[in-house]
């Protein structure tokens, strides 16, 4: 019995550092995921991921570690009972999208992340029983690696939207296919001309300014066709129009579809030959820098 | 230094000069060429004219309205937040590609119209009308069943992606020429972006098909159909445009409408199959 809970609390604690560490890869995400279920709005939700995301990965860590791994897997499966709570209460109001549980790039269903957590209930009961009074020796060190797992888990999913790590973490690089991405049906020419492509949501402020820019590549004779892939409704794309009047073409894409290629938005990348040709770095790279193509 | 310039020249520029200040439009005239954007509607008085239409242009911040029943068009001067309405005499039309040209120098006296943007609408109002520019997923949604004809003499969008489709003959020809009594039951959505890249497709394979064997009901569903009562009750569809094709009053599969999707095609398919 205890072999059996030693396993789950190790499958366990690596499930939950694994979770924490994707999660924290796009705080953003993970923040809109949550307020996606409509119990809390955004501005809770973006002050709240980063405390989750740091609580599943100190978890984790502790179960892995066995400082007081009991109470750490107690700990878990109460969260896990709250977590399959608010995916029945999210399916009973009709919400579809995926958990984000795993971050923003692994995608599951409503339902298959309910089974999915009643698994994990499984392991943190068996861990909770099976490992009874054990705990690791060294108790101190394991705390304090605990400690210092909670830390650097909170300081990285604060830091982590302002690392440069989007080439990593993303489908988006230098030389992959547009076909791979799945955007070419969206490109003019199937992207085989030179495009600058934004990514752009039109509710950012920063999609009005994105657009000043982007007109005036548009106007610049020689410069490449401009093209913006947005995953905004139709009524956000109007109010865009109307009030930024881009002079490029905006092109509704799937959220699900374009959701890979950024963390956050405004995003630009320079198409050529069907594959991608270069990225630009921030959120509002100069014009000058958005005219200078790479040669050929 | 002074540079000396001879009077015959003096007199040119003079006059050149004072023409440009006499008539500045004449000069900084410009042909702003407008293109037909069936993702938007106009909306006169309430009201939703068939030929009423929207236009996009190649000048930044400029569209320009055209509502027939109306003597002058309206060219949209998104910068300046005004309407200006544009005699007849200045629009060229191009009934190739349905695009036209409007020359923007008005007379001193064209009636201008302030306008102002509520979001995802635009909106002004004439000496006697009340116009809204707005998405077309944005107009009262068809609820309830609907004929083809009256459907497409509705939506100008399902009209113009007719048009724009052009399905594979062979499966027309397989369609067109069954004796298979088939009925297809079509649940979709105006409200719907992707009912309308899908639903003129199928509405142009049916109608090129004019198969009086294939009878097509359309019904148009509410934004809240999970919950609301009517026709679409029980249908086990969760997602919308739903196609469900029946044979001898049994439903036997359902059309694929993801993007991309050929209903021609698919449709041919199982007529093969009843075969």
């Amino acid at each position: 019995m205890r072999f059996a809970g030693h396993a789950a609390r190790l499958a366990l604690g690596g499930i939950f550092i694994a979770a924490g560490c994707l999660k924290a890869l796009d705080v953003a995400e993970f923040a809109r995921q949550t307020a996606s279920y409509g119990l809390i709005g955004a501005g809770p939700a973006a002050f709240l991921a980063p405390l989750l995301i740091a609580l599943e990965t100190t978890l984790g860590v502790a179960l892995v570690a066995g400082w007081r791994p009991r109470l750490a897997a107690i700990l878990v499966g109460m969260l896990l009972i709250f977590f399959i709570g608010l995916e029945s209460w999210g399916i009973a109001q009709g919400h579809t999208e995926s958990c984000g549980c795993f971050g923003a790039y692994v995608k599951r269903t409503p339902l298959q992340v309910i089974f999915e957590d009643l698994g994990f209930l499984a392991l943190a009961i068996l861990a909770a029983v099976g490992l009874g009074a054990w705990r690791a020796g060294a108790r101190r060190l394991v705390a304090a690696c605990v400690a210092a797992a909670a830390c650097l888990s909170l300081g990285f999913a604060i830091a982590s939207p302002r690392l440069p790590i989007d080439d990593l973490v993303t489908r988006l690089s230098v030389g992959r296919s547009v076909t791979d991405l799945g955007i070419a049906s969206k490109l003019p020419d199937g992207g085989q001309g030179d495009t600058l492509v934004a990514l752009l949501d039109m509710t950012d402020p920063l999609a009005k300014g994105a657009a000043a820019d982007l007109n005036l590549v548009a106007g610049t004779p020689g410069a490449p066709k401009v093209i913006a892939l947005t995953p905004s409704s139709e009524q956000e794309q109007a109010a865009f129009m109307w009030e930024a009047y881009p002079a490029f073409e905006v092109v509704p894409v799937d959220r699900g579809l374009l959701k890979p290629l950024y963390r956050s938005l405004p995003r630009y990348f320079l198409v050529r030959s069907g594959k991608v040709a270069r990225v630009f770095e921030g959120p509002r790279p100069p014009s000058a820098d958005l005219l200078s193509s790479p040669p050929v | 230094m002074r540079t000396h310039i001879p009077s015959g020249a003096a007199l040119a520029v003079l006059t050149c000069a004072a023409a440009l200040l006499v008539s500045p439009a004449a000069v900084l005239a410009a042909e702003v060429v407008c293109h037909p954007n069936y993702d938007f509607c106009v909306e006169v008085d309430g009201k939703y004219p068939q030929d009423a239409r929207f236009f996009t242009s190649e000048t930044r911040g400029k569209f320009y309205v055209d509502i027939p029943s109306k003597s002058s068009g309206l060219l949209i001067d998104l910068p300046a937040r005004r309407a200006i309405a544009v005699p007849a005499t200045n629009v060229k039309s191009d009934p190739a590609n349905g695009s036209v040209q409007v020359n923007d120098t008005v007379p001193a006296t064209a009636a201008a119209y302030a306008l102002s943007i509520e979001g995802p609408v635009l909106r002004f109002q004439t000496d006697a009308t009340k116009v809204r520019v707005l998405k077309v997923l944005d107009r009262p949604p068809v609820v309830g069943p609907i004929s083809f004809d009256d459907l497409i003499a509705d939506r100008m969008e399902y009209r113009e992606g007719m048009k724009q489709y052009v399905p594979e003959k062979v499966a027309i020809e397989a369609i067109k020429s069954t004796k298979k009594k088939i009925e297809i039951e079509a649940y979709f959505a105006t409200w719907c972006p992707h009912c309308k890249m899908y639903m003129p497709k199928l509405l142009e394979v049916l109608k090129l098909a004019s198969n009086p064997n294939i009878k097509l009901s359309l019904v148009g569903v509410p934004k809240n159909f999970g919950t609301e009562k009517g026709p679409w009750e029980g249908k086990g569809f969760s997602t919308i445009p739903a196609i469900m094709v029946k044979y001898e009053g049994k439903e036997i599969t359902r059309l694929a409408t993801h993007e991309g999707a050929i209903p021609e095609t698919e449709l041919a398919g199982i007529i093969s199959a009843l075969n």
